[in-house]
């Protein structure tokens, strides 16, 4: 036991030094950008400028525009007051973090980008403050159709199917979809893709809907870009279908991959989605979009974030409002050298300087951790500890009601017990945060980080609530007969007796549960959170979509290691004492002196 | 070791009858046990021995008969309150392991008898010298050898100052030279005008303690008196069998 607890010891002690040593580092050099990895949520600038693609598919642009309209409404007639706003004078924007520079966070853990950032120029016009909430794509248009948010800002392309759900404003920008292969591919265009191609695309996105509808094939769906980029550099699929600026921002210099080919739609302009009743708020924005397109703010954002030519027959805004005036990118381009995008790049890194880069970028973790511990840290302890407790709490009732004798208390606890056991977590935290979420939103202000913690507490009391009672159940009958034979009756006996000897019992398989806990407070991120209420997974996930290197990533890891692997030996340890306890048995004299004085 | 003096009152069973399912555990038995006075209960395993002293402090309800305490019928008391004037001992202690030695004799005490902290402590510390083991007190029960361990178990019975003690079998799960200590315990009680029914397979504390004897099988009292009666002129085979099986 000396030896176990010394181990224990010394693991505690690397582990700390580790973090030590990780913190200092990061904060003696913080600010020090010495890494030279590019922050993919920062305005490239007008010398990133591009040509419209030279590779555009057949037919592409032949099409009739049948959503954008006319004109608008006066900016001077609108009411705020009557856009139906979740909270009064505050345009609530569900929005995603990990795709620049349309949307993304940057390095402050600020929601901006393109989109946002023109978004925010509108919520001037209209005087209205803009607040955003991260959220998972997939969930995004549900999202906005179900309240959860006044407006979707994705660089969501304005299909026909989103119609059906959601209501879309004119168009603030425009999409090609690129084909992207790895260099060498024997792929040169969208025709060439079949049903033995395994293509890429993020779940739930046009591009999905475009390779099923469209090509009629049977694409590889991932959760974002990153994943999907990474899994082609990786040679796990062999093309990647994906918004243009997405592609050309994921694509960094010396990357094995291409850009072969372009397709452009102009139904399919970029807009933001507003709940489909909810016209008057439809109406201010388009308002709001044509104002800073007319005073010159749409060209000057614009040029800064996602400079490139506009296609043929496409401009923003209603088809009243003026025609931007931007500067000749195409020239522009030419004249910097910039090549159109699908050129393949120059010089190629060699596979392992691109793992040691993509996994081990120092400048990374230093930027890491300082939000990892300022932000993350806090939210990944404050969501498992109070799920922990309120779930200890219900999952005790649980186990007092199944083991009751009466039905009516055991029957429900079973049910309960079974379907939270029998769920995934992320189903059970979806369900809640969106399922919940709208009925209960005068109670949690629309705020998810809550009905997070309840979905964690939920699902941890079915499991504590077994462990309970299989605690409770394995003290042996010998005891509550004792009790009960004292004069305690049957509730004081569970209560003062049994109950506390089986909950020490099973405090080893408790800690494992609150492990699983600090793990599982990841899954809240699928709700959308403000950029304060990011836990470790969050911060991580964000700044590993904000730079396309998983280094953030490995960070948090660390991050839940350093949590973990110390409670993990504390539980061992815990195991051992009470399994084997300590014995000093010894027989005391009087023992043996006494005889039977009566015979 | 002084005895002290003890208040036993009578305690009588009639035709008292148990049933679990379609086994007949009990099946009209009768018992009295005149106030300060000791009944042994012998019999082969299965007979019904604990069972009769579980229905005789209501752990489990009779299907039929009575249970007088000092005369009065108790079936309609609270069972709870019946059971805090009946001290009941186990063969396998039954001590609460998470709770020290002075806390599994203070417990019940306190808890229902509303006694402060301190007076249960002092209490309990007394009950503790009385067999022995002051200088355990705060020692856990699985510290204890199994001797000590069945005093300390003794000694919480009669912390809740009982009218009758029950001991089920309490030496059988002693190592041989643990036993002693037990049996004088049980036979100072005894001596002290407590009013004791005895279950046990310990034939020599039966018969030099008891000052009744009975004979249990399958349920029902098979051959009752004096010790001198039962063992030297057994009037039953299936006694004189049994006799031959455990002397």
């Amino acid at each position: 036991m000396v030896g176990s607890a010394r181990k224990l010891r010394t693991a505690f002690a690397i582990l700390l030094t580790m973090l030590l040593a990780l913190v200092l580092t990061s904060c003696s050099s913080s600010g020090d950008d010495a890494s030279g990895t590019r922050d993919l949520c920062s305005p490239p600038g007008i010398e990133s400028a591009s040509a419209a693609p030279t590779n555009l598919a057949q037919g592409a642009t032949e099409a009739e525009d049948r959503y954008t309209t006319p004109d608008v409404v006066p900016l001077e007639s609108i009411d705020t007051s009557r856009l139906g706003l979740i909270t009064p004078g505050v345009l609530t924007v569900g929005t995603l973090s990990d795709a620049p520079p349309s949307i993304c966070v940057n390095s402050e853990g600020v929601f901006t980008g393109y989109d946002n950032e023109v978004l925010k120029a509108i919520g001037e016009k209209l005087g209205l403050e803009v607040q955003f909430v991260g959220t998972e794509f997939a969930g995004l248009l549900a999202q906005v159709a179900g309240h959860r948010f006044d407006v979707g800002s994705s660089s969501i392309t304005t299909t026909d199917e989103r119609r059906n759900l959601v209501g879309f404003t004119n168009g603030y920008d425009f999409g090609y979809f690129s084909l992207v292969v790895p260099n060498g591919s024997p792929i040169t265009g969208f025709s060439d893709l079949n049903a033995s191609t395994r293509i890429g695309v993020v779940q739930g996105t046009v591009q999905d809907d475009y390779v099923v509808n469209t090509l009629k094939l049977d694409p590889v769906k991932f959760p974002d870009y990153n994943t999907a980029y990474a899994n082609l550099k990786t040679g796990q699929i062999d093309a990647w279908v994906a918004p243009s600026q997405q592609a050309e921002g994921a694509i960094a210099p010396g990357d094995p991959t291409s850009i072969v080919e372009n397709t452009f739609s102009v139904n399919n302009f970029v807009g933001w989605a507003v709940a489909k009743e909810n016209q008057p708020l439809i109406d201010a924005l388009n308002s709001g979009l044509d104002a800073v397109i007319a005073d010159g703010t749409w060209a000057e954002l614009y040029t800064e974030w996602v400079p490139r030519e506009l296609p043929e027959g496409w401009k923003p805004g209603s088809k009243a409002a003026p025609e931007p005036e931007l500067p000749d990118f195409a020239a522009l381009a030419a004249q910097s050298g910039t090549e159109p995008a699908g050129t393949p790049a120059a010089e190629q890194k060699s596979t392992l300087t691109q793992l040691r880069e993509t996994f081990f970028d120092w400048g990374l973790y230093q930027k890491a951790f300082p939000e990892l511990l300022k932000t993350g840290l806090p939210n990944t302890l404050i969501l498992a500890l109070t799920s922990g407790i309120a779930g200890t709490i219900l999952g005790m009732l649980l186990a007092v009601a199944g083991i009751s004798r009466t039905r009516w208390l055991r029957w429900p606890a079973r049910v309960y017990t079974d379907i939270f056991r029998g769920l995934p977590a992320v189903v059970i935290i979806l369900l809640v945060g969106l399922g919940v979420g709208p009925v209960v939103q005068g109670l949690t202000g629309n705020n998810p980080y809550w009905l997070g913690a309840a979905a964690l507490a939920l699902l941890a009391a079915a499991y504590i609530g077994e462990i309970f009672r299989s605690g409770i159940q394995s003290v042996e009958a010998g005891q509550m007969e004792a009790a009960r034979a004292l004069g305690f009756s049957y509730r004081r006996s569970m209560s003062l007796v049994v109950v506390p000897q089986g909950i020490r019992r099973v405090l080893p398989a408790l800690m494992n549960q609150f492990i699983a806990l600090i793990k599982d407070s990841s899954l809240i991120y699928f709700l959308g959170l403000l950029a304060t209420q990011r836990e470790l997974f969050a911060v991580g996930r964000d700044l590993n979509a904000q730079t396309g290197n998983l280094s953030p990533l490995v960070a948090a890891g660390l991050f839940y290691l350093i949590l973990t692997v110390p409670l993990t030996h504390l539980v061992n340890y815990i195991d051992h004492r009470l399994r084997v306890g300590r014995k000093e048995v010894t027989l005391d004299p009087l023992e043996q002196d006494l005889v039977v004085e009566r015979g | 070791m002084t005895a002290p003096t003890l208040e036993g009152v009578s305690l009588t069973g009639t035709g008292l009858h148990l049933a679990f399912g379609s086994n007949k555990v009990l099946r009209g038995v009768d018992l009295h046990v005149d106030a300060g006075k000791t009944v042994t209960v012998i019999g082969p395993s299965g007979s019904g021995k604990s069972t009769l002293l579980r229905v005789l402090n209501r752990l489990y309800e009779p299907d039929a008969g009575d249970v007088l305490l000092d005369g009065k019928s108790v079936l309609k008391d609270n069972p709870d309150a019946l059971r805090q004037r009946i001290g009941m001992v186990f063969q396998h202690f039954n001590l609460f392991p998470h709770k020290t030695v002075i806390e599994n004799i203070a417990l019940a005490p306190r808890k229902l008898k509303g006694m402060s902290k301190d007076e249960a402590r002092a209490l309990a510390l007394e009950q503790l010298e009385l067999v022995g083991l002051a200088h355990k007190a705060e020692s856990r029960p699985a510290n204890l050898s199994g001797g000590q361990q069945q005093r300390v178990a003794i000694a919480r019975a009669l912390a809740m100052k009982p009218q009758v003690m029950f001991f089920d079998e309490a030496t059988s799960a002693l190592d041989p030279e643990l036993v002693k200590g037990v049996l004088a315990l049980m036979a100072d009680l005894g001596a002290g005008g407590m009013t004791m029914v005895v279950v046990t397979h310990e034939m020599g504390f039966a018969r030099s303690v008891s000052d009744t004897v009975m004979f249990m099988d399958h349920g029902a009292v098979v051959e009752t008196g004096t010790p001198d009666q039962l063992f030297d002129s057994p009037e039953t085979e299936r006694l004189q069998q049994f006799l031959s099986q455990v002397l």
